[in-house]
Parts: C-alpha cells; sequence; structure tokens
C-alpha cells in the first residue's frame, strides 16, 4: 500500500483503492487518465464508479490531452497545513480541460484542482495567475508509484477574457 | 404549500456563553444549553421525549445528555454534519412527531470549537493521513472552509463584478448588530475599510471576512402547535422547512454546473413552495455568515435579489438594523460566534417573539427602544416572518421559515 509523505501529509492509496491507484499510477507515467463511460462515452473526474449523466457502471481509462484554461483559483496566503507554510502563498487553480467543454450542457466541463506550478514546481507567481489563461499539465513525481498532477502556464494565444484579483 | 405548515413549532431555545475557552466538555455544554431552551419552554425535563445532535465527531451523543438531565428518550439520533443540519433536523423533528414515534424534540450542537476540534482545520485535523475523495484537494494545500469555498468567491467576482468592498460591508452590519449584544465574542464595529484592511488568508479572503472558531453549545426545542398553545413562550411556527438540499453532486461540485450556484438554487422553491410566502414577505433573515461571501450567495440565491447582484444588495443597508430586512441580527457567525448554524434561527425564533436580549431594560420581556446605537437595541419592530438559510458548503443548503 503506497503511503507517500508529501508536505508533511501521509498520503494513502490502498491496494483496494478503486478510485485512485491507476488514476495516481498513471500520473507516474505522466499520462492523465480519466474515465470514460462504456456505454455514453462521456468523461468524469474525480475517478467514480457510476456514469454521473446515464448512471451506466461501465468504463474504460481514456487520457486527455492535460490542456485547459483557469476556470478560478485563489492564493492561499495563510497555510492551513504545516507543510505548506513554506510555499505560501500559493496558487490553486480550477482548470477546465479543453475536452468536453460545455458537454452536455453549456455550464458543464471537466474541472481539476491542482496548484499552478513553475517548472521547477515552485509556485507560479501571484501576478501571473488569473482567470481565463491557458495551462497544461505536468506531474510532479513523489515516489515509485504516484505523482502528483499540477498545472503549468503556456504561451497558447488566450481566448476569451483574462482576469484576476487587483 | 405544504401539508404541515403551522402545524409545528419552536417552543424553546437556549445555549450557553459563546467563548474561547470553555474549559470544560461537550456534554458539559450541551446539558446546559437543552436544560436552559427546556425551561425557556416552560416544559419540565421529563416532557422531552426526543432528541436530535449533529456532530463531526466532535461531540456527545445526544443519549448521554439526555441521561445527564433524567430524559428517557422515546426517539433519538446523532447525525453527521455541521452547517446545515440544523434546518434539517427542525424538519426531522417534525417528522418523528409525525410520525408518531414522540413528542417533544430537542436538538442541539455542542463544540469547542476553538479549543478541541478547530473548526479552520488547524491542530488535529491538519495532520490526518489523506485517503480518498481528500487525494482531489489536500494534496494542493486547499483542505479548510475558505480555501474551499474561494474558488466560488473567485468565479463570483470574475463574472458579476462583486467586490471585497461590497461584501465587506456584511462584516460591517453584522458587527454593528454585535454591538447591541452582549452574548457576542466581537462587540466592536468595523468598518469595510478596517475589513479591507485585515490581513489576507485565502484571496479573495480576509481576515474579516471570515467567521470566529467559538466553543459553545445550543438547543431548540419542537413540538406541535397544539402542543405549543400550552407553553410558556409565544409560540414560532414553521412555515417550510428544507434540510440538505445538494447540487448534483457535493463530492466534488466543481464538475457540474456553474460553480457561482450554490444549492440555495434548489432549496428555494422547496421552503417557499411549503410556506406559500415569497422573499418580499420576509421581514429578518438568518444567512449562515461563515463568511461574508456566503451570506451574499445565499441571499441572492433565495431570491432576495436577483443572480449576480448579491454584492449590490449586501452593501445597499437592507441588510442592516433600521435597514428593510436586516440579517443575523445577533452579530451572526462573524461577530457573536461559530455555531454551526443553531444560533442565528434561534435569534430568529426570539426576534419573532420580540424578546431580543439586548440592552434594553426589559427587552426580554418585549419592551424594546427600538435605538440602534452601539449597546442599545436589536429588536426589529413588527418582525412577523422570518428566514434561515442553512449553509454546509456550496453544494448543500438548508433553509427555515418561521413565522410569529
Amino acid at each position: 500500500m503506497p503511503v507517500v509523505e508529501y508536505r508533511g501529509m501521509a498520503l494513502v492509496i490502498p491496494e483496494n483503492d478503486s478510485e485512485w491507484k491507476e488514476y495516481f499510477a498513471a500520473a507516474r507515467a505522466h499520462r492523465l487518465l480519466l474515465r470514460a463511460c462504456a456505454a455514453c462515452g462521456r468523461l468524469r473526474y474525480p475517478p467514480s464508479h457510476g456514469c454521473p449523466w446515464c448512471a451506466d457502471l461501465g468504463w474504460t481509462w481514456r487520457e486527455v490531452s492535460g490542456r485547459g484554461t483557469i476556470y478560478s483559483y485563489e492564493i492561499v496566503v495563510h497555510a492551513i497545513q504545516p507543510g505548506f507554510r513554506d510555499w505560501a502563498p500559493y496558487p490553486v487553480v480550477l482548470v477546465e480541460l479543453d475536452e468536453q467543454r460545455g458537454q452536455p450542457t453549456v455550464d458543464e466541463a471537466l474541472r481539476i484542482v491542482a496548484n499552478l506550478v513553475r517548472p521547477d514546481f515552485r509556485p507560479e507567481a501571484e501576478e501571473n495567475v488569473a482567470i481565463g489563461k491557458r495551462v497544461r499539465v505536468v506531474f510532479q513525481d513523489l515516489a515509485d508509484e504516484v505523482a502528483l498532477p499540477q498545472f503549468t502556464l503556456t504561451d497558447e494565444p488566450l481566448a476569451g477574457r483574462v482576469w484576476r484579483l487587483a | 404549500m405544504s401539508g404541515l405548515r403551522d402545524r409545528y413549532c419552536v417552543v424553546g431555545v437556549g445555549e450557553t456563553e459563546y467563548s474561547r475557552d470553555s474549559g470544560r466538555s461537550t456534554r458539559a455544554m450541551a446539558v446546559e444549553a437543552i436544560r436552559a431552551a427546556v425551561l425557556d419552554a416552560g416544559l419540565r425535563p421529563a416532557e422531552v421525549d426526543g432528541m436530535l445532535s449533529y456532530q463531526l465527531a466532535d461531540s456527545t451523543p445526544a443519549p448521554w445528555v439526555a441521561a445527564d438531565l433524567g430524559l428517557r428518550l422515546n426517539f433519538y439520533l446523532d447525525v453527521l454534519g455541521g452547517g446545515s443540519s440544523t434546518e434539517a433536523l427542525v424538519g426531522l423533528a417534525m417528522g418523528a412527531i409525525e410520525a408518531g414515534m414522540c413528542q417533544t424534540v430537542a436538538l442541539f450542537r455542542s463544540m469547542n470549537g476553538y479549543t478541541e476540534v478547530r473548526i479552520g482545520g488547524t491542530g488535529a485535523r491538519a495532520a490526518q493521513p489523506v485517503r480518498g475523495l481528500d487525494l482531489a484537494q489536500r494534496p494542493y494545500g486547499m483542505t479548510s472552509a475558505g480555501q474551499n469555498f474561494a474558488l466560488t468567491f473567485m468565479r463570483h467576482m470574475y463574472e458579476y463584478g462583486t467586490t471585497s468592498a461590497q461584501v465587506a460591508h456584511v462584516r460591517a452590519a453584522h458587527s454593528r448588530h454585535a454591538s447591541q449584544n452582549p452574548k457576542a465574542l466581537l462587540k466592536e464595529r468595523v468598518t469595510v475599510a478596517d475589513v479591507l484592511a485585515s490581513r489576507w488568508i485565502v484571496k479573495p479572503l480576509h481576515l474579516l471576512d471570515c467567521c470566529l472558531e467559538t466553543d459553545n453549545a445550543t438547543c431548540l426545542i419542537v413540538t406541535s402547535a397544539e402542543r405549543a398553545r400550552d407553553l410558556r413562550q409565544r409560540p414560532v411556527y414553521v412555515m417550510g422547512v428544507a434540510g440538505r438540499v445538494s447540487k448534483p453532486r457535493t463530492d466534488f461540485h466543481w464538475a457540474h454546473g456553474p460553480i457561482t450556484r450554490v444549492a440555495g438554487y434548489f432549496a428555494r422553491d422547496i421552503v417557499f413552495g411549503q410556506a406559500g410566502i415569497t422573499p418580499a414577505d420576509v421581514d429578518v433573515t438568518g444567512s449562515y455568515d461563515a463568511f461574508t461571501f456566503t451570506t451574499m450567495l445565499q441571499l441572492e440565491e433565495y431570491g432576495f435579489c436577483a443572480k449576480g447582484e448579491g454584492g449590490a444588495y449586501v452593501s445597499s443597508g437592507i441588510i442592516e438594523l433600521g435597514g428593510r430586512r436586516p440579517n443575523n441580527t445577533s452579530g451572526g457567525h462573524l461577530c457573536e460566534g461559530y455555531t454551526h448554524g443553531m444560533s442565528m434561527v434561534i435569534e430568529n425564533v426570539r426576534q419573532l417573539r420580540g424578546t431580543v436580549d439586548d440592552y434594553c431594560p426589559g427587552g426580554r420581556e418585549g419592551t424594546h427602544s427600538y435605538d440602534y446605537a452601539p449597546g442599545r437595541c436589536r429588536q426589529v419592530r413588527d418582525a412577523t416572518i422570518a428566514m434561515n438559510m442553512g449553509w454546509a458548503s456550496p453544494p448543500t443548503a438548508s433553509a427555515l421559515i418561521l413565522r410569529r
């Protein structure tokens, strides 16, 4: 059973973890895998056992591009977890992936929480974090079996309004 | 309208001191709050035969405190949960009585939210192993309520132009109310500028956008309207109740729908439908002000203003004592103290009785000056209908409409 120490936390992913084990193992291979419904084909996150759109129990892992747009963010200035104190201020971003945006309704999308990091996995500077900015997934290796999907800014052209808290 | 409208009443309210230094157990506090509520109702302890509590593995079970007061219970249930539980349990109490399982229910929350299990997530909670669904957020340094809600607030600012200054009016208003509340932990009035000058916790939240971890216990007594007629207090009738109404998913609500939509959107039609009224009929509101932003989101989702206009609504003066529809007249979680929602229901019960415990001589007997200067009155004149809005997180809401 992998127990990975990260920033003072024990990340526990038991052998019988039916949701996350393969997700984090795929991340360690630097692939972002989401579950796709065997019946309707729609992707979902976080990993789960029934399809929220058609309630089918069949699913397969499907690799996604890991590219997306910042849908919302926050800057943690006062860290709660002791292991994050030397990391603050750090951004938490809610990333909307390019796949399945606006499906099956205009308000839906695949959205993932992560940190916005620089190439060295330090937190991105606050002045560079904004809703609407383009990002791509990167993988922070933590152990032989586990990596943490994170996001980093890209230089892709922006489409839509970019906004940050003044 | 619901078949149960006006058929059940809140007949007793009780609470301990709001402190950050209780120095005693949740059991001791629960017993004190329940006893106060029973006496407030004019009941003998043995006349309470049902008990409900809510907790997050941080409190004392209902049957233990019942035994301390010599109550033999015909029904009890300890429910897992924090915010949004109060209103839901009022509905469950009505259901238990309606089903014939018991006749009078005490529901309580007791917590050492500052000195024992800190609601903000520091201490023991921060050291817990991360597994299951927690893996989706906690490895990213996202664990506290503020950290969990801030993404919703930030997106609201992006979509609707809501500003920090607008929501800071919530803190300013609630601090004005707390200045007339002898029980409040923070009685000093603060300004919008004070809120904006306070240090950042998690942007867009300043320190003064956040509520106060508190030690206390609170209790409500619910019984039938028929039984209520013989009791000590003017009955406060339940017009409508909605419990733990959720968005399409609560585990990771980012995954579905617009994230600026909170669960009050779904609770609104249930609770107003039962009550047969509209938001315009409500005289006093009780929001779940864990944060300034949560008040704004709830008020707009329940229809007190249009979606997206919450910032303008809360900064207009409407929510202040003397305004058209005061909110959290006790000072609420932001200033009186944090109770996972029960204290705002207690306050509204007292408002509807006309016996708010302010600084007016004779206030508890119903004699008020309606002078809203600091250290004076906080009774709303002729308060007839009050609404409480419970919140567990953006995707879970409860609601309660009461009348005198």
